[in-house]
């Protein structure tokens, strides 16, 4: 067996029974699953706080305008459209409506709890429309859903148009709309888009690929450095050396944590993506869409292993080298800030300078994929600009290999590193 | 000398390091099979020597062959290196480290084992074989480190201070383990600041001080060109009234003198003649190495 797979089995097993791998591995999707779960568990929260709301509304109307007894059939009446999703179905049941004429007393009833909320309609409300809502404090979603306000918004349209429309007119009036929402898929199919789930995975699910993606690269290529950076630490680097040459060692490091981040995909794509691809049919992405995730999750590694390798050769513990390298993360992490702009306009100037840019390439052509097609001209550019800093990266790192790998207790200065990646 | 006799030789090699002359001029050989001893005090440029051999440094000028040509990769097959700065993985086991480092000399796996189980017995280690190499004294690493280097049987060793973190005994041990490898007919240069081993191991020597040689050759004619001044005497003569002696001082046989710069032993024996002294011992006397690594280092 060559040296370099020697180092490269070595790397691999040594990587994957590490307990930080396992963590990673395991404790990523938990914290996708949780971050899920936060979210479905806080929608069931407003849900119960909604339907706690059983205690009636007071409306106090000085402008005589709402006709109290209108109040049972705009009550009764199913006011959430079919498509308006699970907040306002939790309110499907509406609160009744009780009319006050003291406003201390509706307060009073407020504060004891008898009532969910009061609301005070001016008496010049038909030229000012002002109404004045008081509300116990209920939490941070105690405002975003007030479905006892629509129902006195129904109940004052009623009272409006009572004795002028009639029939399918006012039911309109009442009821505009019930809305339906369809989606129109990338490849022309049409499908029901208002099931919440569905919703949620339509996002969550190209969203999460390109991220354990991402965050892949970047775990793995954090291996190299670290191993790197401890080997230098702990002076084995010297007794490697007397054995192998810079490049055997660098790729041998490069192909071993490269098979532990591809194992890391592996599980994610085998436990997870695949059955959610089968079971909800939740991914719109292409095999070609696949198939360059896959080229820009390999080519974004090299890069940042070569990147990571040579600048963790520098440091003087594993801590500096973490620091050294943080220029490349944030500089390869610029399309993650700006995930907003490029998922909704994936082949934008912006997106496609990402993707020109062999630094933000990986992270940027692995968004752009999620998002939408991609011109194969951006392909190209990307895929050379990121081959040919492949080559400066992984020949640099060997030349930082051999000048700074002895180098103990201090850091070289820029122009020193500058003079090395010239010289070597 | 022959080439094919030649195990390693440098030829007027230099190094800087951001400036600072490391090595200058370096020239030596060391011939197949014998221990070579390499001297010089702290920060002479003795690992910087070692490194060059090893091609983890490349020299600023000048040349080094090993095996007759300059060193290629498949020749770090053929040596073992023990650096000065110890490494090993210390959170693994000692086998499964020692079995790498192995592997990475181009030796099978299955080899690799039985060679690793075989020097673990040999220097008394194998009990450790699964413990971590984090878990061993200073001391039991220093062996571990010493297996790694020679487990993948090499024909050439460069042993940089292989002694130091040893007790007495371990020391011995290893002592003899470096003679039964030269018997074995492994060439062996040896790095260290203990004289004593140096005097009883090697044949030849280099010494290095400021990066530049001072030293060089067999190592009985150097303590020969160094000793010429010096005479073990043990008589009845007082030495105090004696013209031609800068120092006396108790020897285990007499009294080791050191004569004035201007004398030679025969004036002292003339004097001592002269003086009708009773004279049961006169020799010139091989100044230790020691001594002579402390003169020329303070030099």
């Amino acid at each position: 067996m060559s040296k370099m797979w020697v180092i490269a089995r070595r790397e691999f097993l040594t990587t994957i029974t590490r307990k930080g791998y396992v963590f990673a591995v395991i404790g990523t999707p938990l914290l996708f699953g949780a971050i899920f779960g936060i979210s479905f568990l806080t929608s069931g929260t407003l849900e119960e706080s909604v339907k706690s709301r059983s205690e009636p509304i007071a409306v106090v109307d000085r402008s005589r305008t709402v006709d109290f007894d209108l109040a049972p059939t705009v009550e009764t009446r199913d006011p959430a459209p079919p498509a308006a999703g699970m907040l306002e179905k939790a309110a499907a049941k509406p609160p009744r409506i009780v009319p006050y004429t003291d406003m201390t007393e509706a307060i009073r009833d407020l504060k004891e709890g008898k009532l969910s909320a009061v609301y005070l309609i001016e008496s010049d409300y038909m030229t000012t429309g002002k109404i004045i809502a008081y509300s116990p404090e209920h939490g941070m979603f105690s405002d975003l859903a007030s479905p006892d306000r629509s129902r006195l918004y129904d109940l004052i349209r009623a009272s409006l148009i009572k004795g002028r429309i009639d029939g399918e007119t006012r039911e309109r009036i009442l009821a505009p709309g019930k809305l339906k929402q369809m989606k129109v898929s990338k490849h022309g199919g049409v499908e029901n888009g208002s099931d919440a789930l569905q919703k949620a995975f339509r996002f969550f699910g190209p969203f999460s690929m390109f991220l354990l993606l991402t965050m892949s690269i970047f775990f793995s290529s954090g291996y190299l450095l670290q191993g790197i950076a401890e080997e230098k630490q702990n002076r084995v680097i010297e007794v490697i050396w007397a054995s192998v040459e810079p490049m055997e060692l660098l790729i041998g490091k490069m192909v071993g944590l490269g098979a532990a981040g591809l194992l890391q995909v592996a599980f994610y794509v085998g436990m997870f993506l695949l059955p959610a691809v089968a079971v909800f049919s939740l991914f719109q992405i292409s095999t070609a869409g696949l198939a360059l995730s896959f080229l820009y999750f390999v080519l974004g590694y090299i890069l940042f292993a070569g990147l990571m390798a040579g600048t963790g050769i520098l440091g003087s513990s594993p801590q500096e080298s973490g620091q050294l390298s943080a220029f490349w993360t944030l500089l390869s992490m610029i399309p993650m800030f700006l995930l907003a702009p490029i998922s909704e306009a994936p082949n934008s100037w912006l997106a496609r300078g990402l993707s020109w840019f062999p630094l933000t390439a990986p992270v940027a052509m692995l968004l752009r994929i999620t998002s939408g097609q991609i011109p194969w001209v951006d392909v190209g550019i990307s895929v050379v600009t990121l081959a040919t800093s492949i080559w400066l990266a992984i020949r640099g790192a060997a030349k930082m290999f051999r000048a700074a790998a002895l180098m103990y207790g201090k850091r070289p200065g820029l122009g020193e590193v500058i003079r090395w990646l010239r010289e070597a | 000398m022959p080439a094919n006799l030649t195990a390693i030789a440098l030829t007027s090699v230099r190094k800087t390091f951001r400036g600072v002359v490391a090595v200058e001029e370096a020239s030596f050989e060391v011939e197949r099979g014998e221990i070579f001893g390499l001297l010089g005090p702290n920060g002479a440029g003795k690992t910087t020597l070692l490194r060059l051999i090893m091609d983890i440094f490349r020299p600023d000028s000048g040349s080094i062959q090993v095996f007759g040509h300059p060193i290629l990769s498949k020749d770090k097959e053929r040596i073992g290196y023990l650096p000065e700065e110890r490494g090993l993985y210390t959170r693994q086991k000692v086998q499964a480290v020692i079995e790498y480092l192995v592997q990475l000399k181009g030796v099978p796996q299955p080899q690799a084992r039985v060679n690793t189980l075989f020097w673990l017995e040999r220097l008394e280690m194998l009990d450790a074989k699964e413990r971590k190499v984090l878990e061993l004294s200073k001391g039991n690493q220093q062996k571990i480190q010493f297996i790694a280097t020679v487990a993948a049987n090499p024909e050439i060793l460069l042993l940089d201070e292989p002694f130091s973190g040893l007790d007495p005994v371990n020391a011995r041990a290893l002592i003899q383990v470096i003679q039964e490898l030269s018997a074995a007919g492994k060439t062996i240069l040896l790095s260290t600041h203990q004289m004593n081993l140096v005097e009883s191991l090697c044949r030849r020597v280099f010494m290095i001080h400021h990066g530049r040689q001072v030293l060089y050759g067999d190592l009985q004619a150097i303590q020969k060109a160094h000793s010429e001044k010096s005479v073990i005497v043990r008589s009845n003569a007082n030495y105090s009234t004696c013209p031609f002696i800068s120092q006396a001082s108790a020897n285990g046989r007499g009294t080791q003198i050191v004569l004035s710069e201007e004398n030679q032993p025969r004036d002292l024996l003339a004097w001592l003649l002269e003086s009708r002294a009773e004279v049961e011992l006169f020799e010139c006397a091989k100044t230790p190495l020691e001594d002579i690594f402390i003169r020329v280092a303070q030099r």
